[in-house]
């Protein structure tokens, strides 16, 4: 999955000496130590492996960050300038890439980016069944609630979305699904009959011409932020198609407290909050709450 | 035998003399249609903003039987399958001046390298440059192409006058 984007010594290394189902991160940075973010913790990146010690780690050049970048974009950084924009390039194996360089803004409008100097790549997974122990309080009779996944960032909201895509498309035939794929990395592994997508638009328009066009019977989107992500939910509820979504927080009380959410979580549009943590590692399922805030399961 | 050995003679100094300007032809024929090329890149990274491979792989085969492989060198370096180094690049481009073959390689290095202003601008720059190149391939071609030619069949003459 990788081989196309890191350098030939980092992948062989990474291949042969790293168990890369563990693998959630992979960050470089100019003339710094190349990290590796094992079942949630850093390590560098060494000649034989992860390893602890800065002495044996491998460093990444201006050279290396560029070239991740460039091949990132499939050798053509032009045509992905406005994924650049946003920060981020995702490749066509939903590899998410986080990038860090300098900002060209004109007249207020971001231009693109630059001068790249690091780069994080964030691995998919897929977790098979990852979303069952929840899916119960979700789905029944059916009819799936409106819901929230709720945690802070790299604790599997991704892939517990995506797990839901799947298991909803293999038991609940009934269900038009449309994966609304701002970032272009939810649709990775999601192999369903009954899963349509729209990719790389914002919520506003991704929303609005979905239901327009798709008529779907639930949207399924990643990391809702801003108040136009917001009245799009809404709309859609108003619509009578449900939501299934993701929200950095780190727990529902925090949640509750900002103020883009207040009138979402007042009028009770989401029915179950599915809480993840890294507590014991990435998508450490904490638990499933009604649209009380009170705990229904585990 | 002395009569056909004479043809002989004179037909190998024409042809040596066609081979040599074959070479202003085909470095003529290399410029067009690397002018051609950058042309195309520039147009559809400006609209189409499709991914370099696969603008390269769709430009015209007439025009990349010109291109004295550099295509397909530069494709297999986006495929990860080479480094792109001068060495490689240039294998089969023995027509080309050092100097040549460095504008053309820091070309093919700027690609798809920035968004699209930049990169249409880079490509612009180069074309102009290539434009140059072109109108000097041109001259050299009318100049020394023709005098190539000319001089094989002179000598060819020349031999056979001897011998006969």
């Amino acid at each position: 999955m990788l081989e196309k984007v890191l350098p030939d010594k980092f992948h062989k290394i990474l291949n042969e000496k790293v168990n890369m189902k563990a693998v959630n991160e992979i960050r470089l940075r100019v003339d710094k130590p190349v990290v590796v973010n094992v079942s949630g913790r850093n390590y560098f990146l060494g000649e034989n492996g992860v390893t602890s010690s800065i002495t044996n780690s491998l460093y990444a050049s201006k050279i290396i960050v560029e070239d991740v970048i460039f091949r990132a974009s499939e050798c053509s950084i032009y045509s992905v300038n406005e994924q650049i924009k946003r920060g981020f390039i995702v490749t066509d194996e939903a590899v998410r890439i986080g990038i860090g360089g300098n900002l060209i803004e004109e007249n207020g409008h971001i231009k693109t980016m630059n001068n790249f100097c690091s780069c994080n790549i964030r691995v998919p997974h897929v977790v098979k069944n990852c979303s069952l122990s929840a899916y119960a309080y979700i789905v029944h009779d059916d009819t799936v609630e409106n819901t929230l996944v709720v945690s802070p960032p790299a604790c599997g909201k991704t892939t517990f979305l995506r797990d839901f895509a799947y298991q909803l498309s293999q038991r609940n035939l009934s269900y038009n699904v449309l994966l609304l794929d701002e970032r272009g990395e939810l649709d990775c592994g999601v192999n369903s009959n009954f899963t349509d997508k729209i990719a790389f638009a914002t919520k506003k328009i991704g929303f609005e011409n979905g239901i327009r066009s798709l008529s779907p019977d639930i949207i399924i989107t990643d990391e809702i932020g801003q108040e136009e992500d917001v009245e799009a939910i809404m709309y859609a509820s108003s619509c009578g198609v449900k939501v299934m979504a993701s929200v950095h927080s780190d727990s529902i009380e925090t949640l509750s407290k900002k103020a883009i959410f207040s009138q979402i979580l007042k009028d009770k549009i989401f029915k179950r909050f599915v809480v993840l943590s890294k507590r014991n590692g990435p998508g450490t399922f904490e638990g499933v709450y009604n649209e009380n805030f009170s705990r229904i399961y585990r | 035998m002395k009569y056909v050995l004479i043809l002989i003679i004179f037909g190998l100094c024409t042809f040596v003399g066609y081979l040599f300007s074959l070479k202003y032809l085909r470095r003529k024929k290399f410029f067009n249609s690397l002018i051609a090329f950058a042309d195309k890149l520039s147009l559809e990274i400006n609209f189409s903003r499709e991914r370099l491979k696969i603008l390269i792989m769709n430009f015209d085969e007439n025009n990349k039987k010109n291109l004295l492989d550099i295509d397909k060198k530069f494709v297999d370096f986006l495929d990860k399958k080479c480094e792109l180094n001068e060495e490689e690049v240039f294998k089969k481009a023995n027509i080309l001046t050092a100097e040549e073959k460095n504008m053309v390689f820091m070309f093919l290095k700027t690609l798809g390298r920035s968004d699209v202003e930049n990169q249409t601008k880079e490509i612009q720059n180069f074309l102009t440059r290539f434009q140059d190149l072109k109108n000097k391939c041109d001259e050299e071609q009318k100049k020394y192409g023709s005098l190539s030619l000319k001089l094989g069949i002179v000598v060819g003459l020349f031999c056979a006058i001897i011998m006969f």
